[in-house]
């Protein structure tokens, strides 16, 4: 018996038993050839030209980086990009934490419906989601601005205006994302004591004592990680742009996933593609670097 | 007794009422949010059920006349969303059953076993959760140029099978298994892929089904990579298929461009609405898309 408990806590502890590394084979080979190897790639091929006129890569220093920022247009998609996170991002999380809230107040037998009516849009494929909203923004005849005529709101082009295809795509993106971070903030919601609250109403406490004091400090936490994830998410705009408007009107709605897609498919530079790829990502690392900075003072871990 | 207020509900009814918003008016917020959420399915459902000229109705008709489906048999005949429909199946399932098998296994390493350069290798799966998918495609797609890969379903799943979040999600639900399990049967004489199979699987059940439904909305929905790396309507999936379909039909025949938008929604539509509580919870769970 004795020998037997040797050979398995053996067994368990020092090999003998599975080797680590051999379970792990798929997983890195898999990560190494579409993830690792991919990212490195894209920096190193940066720095060479290739495109329709040079078929094989040749080494070019910094050329891609530097035609990139002298490029008007990545200057303009990189104002759309920005522009398009910080609208979308403060209003999709204050919709979905105001209805999580309201969803996690009203335990009626309603719920179930409003939860299904504001999560459906996630199970949508973007590209449908796009084709659904462009039938509603057809300046024509869309249900849009039928109903902004009838409230008397003066109606835009909407996809075809310059100033407001990009808040168009916005809209779409609030509608077909703030039912997922709602899930989310609720299942942070369900994760407070309600026993805080009952101490509030002991206390005299009203409703927005409540959210001040209570829920948001105790939200904070899932906030931060809706930012992030919203964060990633908002940068990488693509069916939508792609669907509705293919970037235009003059590139207002180009976005800087969209531009990669553009100069690596459209135009065929791959070196041109690669630079803004390597761009992309820095800024990507940077916004959220800056923004968990920015939030962690504001962020209370329940101890 | 009866004064007392208990429930947290009751709590908040009263913090309501102070700031002056009743049920009613709860009730209502939520009731316009999900009337506004709804409107622009429902309207495309009307849309792709109507007659061609019911489009122009210069009132907007929400219950169409005349029930029609031959938009659906129009789409169909126009473009092979039949086609599509298996490709999207084959794609995802395929994605799905070897990704759940990979993951399996570079989860219980990270769970269970300690060695050198677990640290280091961790941290490479967590660097895949966040590193943007769309920043990674150019890459990709001349990887599978150079293996001969393009236009073919398998490139359609290859990124995909190794899952850092994967990973990382089944890897929290076997820490919760206690070790005298693994112990027990190890003692037994429990193989420690059998243990894995019979034992950990089958009690982190409820994470692989929240991961492999978010797994297959995902791929489902997935639109950039397949759009890059397929060329023929021999491999499309559904929503490239969709977008093609609109480049074709640019007379825009609403009726038949709401039809295919429907048509490509509808499975998972469906399937969510019969497993509603399932996907809720899975996706209140397990979080992030991935």
């Amino acid at each position: 018996m004795t020998g037997d408990c040797e050979v398995v806590s053996m067994h368990s502890k020092w090999g003998r038993g599975p080797n680590p590394y051999v379970y792990l084979i798929p997983s890195l080979v898999l990560l190494g050839m579409f993830t690792y190897y991919p990212m490195l790639y894209s920096l190193y091929i940066s720095f060479f030209s290739w495109d329709i006129f040079t078929p094989q890569p040749v080494f070019c220093g910094f050329d891609n980086y530097v035609a990139m920022f002298g490029e008007p247009v990545f200057w303009l998609v990189l104002k759309n990009t920005l522009m398009y996170t910080v609208v979308t991002i403060p209003i999709t999380m204050a919709i979905s934490l105001l209805l999580a809230v309201l969803l996690n107040e009203n335990p009626g037998w309603m719920r179930n419906l409003y939860r299904v009516a504001c999560f459906y849009p996630t199970m949508i494929p973007a590209a449908a989601a796009g084709m659904l909203w462009v039938w509603l923004f057809n300046p024509g005849i869309g249900l849009v601005n039928y109903y902004l005529k009838k409230l008397g709101v003066p109606t835009v082009e909407w996809l075809y205006d310059m100033k407001w295809a990009l808040p168009a795509i916005m809209i779409v993106s609030i509608w077909k994302n703030f039912g997922y971070y709602m899930l989310i903030y609720l299942a942070g919601l369900q994760g407070i004591s309600r026993e805080l609250y009952e101490c509030c109403d002991i206390e005299g406490a009203g409703f927005w004592a409540r959210l001040r004091y209570i829920t948001l400090p105790l939200l904070s936490s899932t906030s931060l990680f809706v930012v992030i994830v919203s964060l990633i998410n908002s940068f990488q705009v693509f069916d939508l742009a792609h669907v509705m408007t293919q970037g235009g009107p003059a590139d207002r709605t180009n976005t800087l996933v969209y531009y990669i897609y553009q100069n690596a498919f459209r135009f065929w530079n791959m070196g041109q593609a690669s630079a803004l790829t390597v761009v992309f990502v820095l800024f990507l690392l940077a916004v959220i670097a800056i923004s968990m900075r920015f939030m962690e003072r504001g962020v209370y871990y329940e101890v | 007794m009866k004064s007392r207020r208990q429930s947290p509900l009751a709590t908040f009814e009263r913090g309501f009422r102070l700031i002056g918003v009743s049920k009613v008016h709860l009730h209502l917020i939520l009731f316009m949010v999900s009337l506004v959420s709804l409107t622009p399915y429902l309207w495309a459902l009307s849309t792709s059920l109507k007659l061609r000229t019911d489009v122009f109705t210069p009132i907007p008709q929400w219950i169409p006349h005349t029930l029609n489906t031959s938009n659906y048999r129009e789409v169909f005949s126009m473009a092979p969303f039949g086609r599509y429909l298996v490709n999207t199946v084959i794609v995802v399932l395929g994605i799905l059953v070897i990704q759940e098998l990979v993951i399996v296994l570079s989860a219980y390493v990270f769970a269970r076993m300690r060695f050198r350069g677990s640290g280091i290798l961790f941290a490479l799966f967590l660097i895949q959760m966040m590193l943007p998918v769309h920043a990674i495609i150019v890459p990709n797609y001349l990887t599978m140029r150079k293996l001969g890969l393009l236009d073919s379903r398998l490139a359609m799943m290859l990124p995909f099978w190794a899952s850092g979040y994967g990973t990382f999600l089944l890897r929290q639900a076997f820490r919760q298994i206690p070790q005298d399990f693994e112990d027990a049967a190890l003692l037994d004489g429990c193989s420690a892929l059998r243990f894995l199979w019979q034992v950990l699987v089958p009690l982190a059940k409820p994470t692989l089904i929240a991961h492999a439904l978010i797994s297959v909305v995902t791929h489902w929905n997935d639109f950039y990579w397949p759009l890059v790396v397929t060329d023929s309507p021999a491999v499309r999936t559904l929503t490239i298929g969709l977008a093609m379909f609109v480049q074709q039909e640019s007379g825009a025949d609403w009726t038949l461009l709401m039809a295919a938008t429907i048509f490509v929604t509808a499975p998972l539509m469906v399937t969510f609405l019969v497993f509603q509580r399932k996907f809720v919870e899975s996706f209140m769970s397990a979080g992030i898309k991935g």
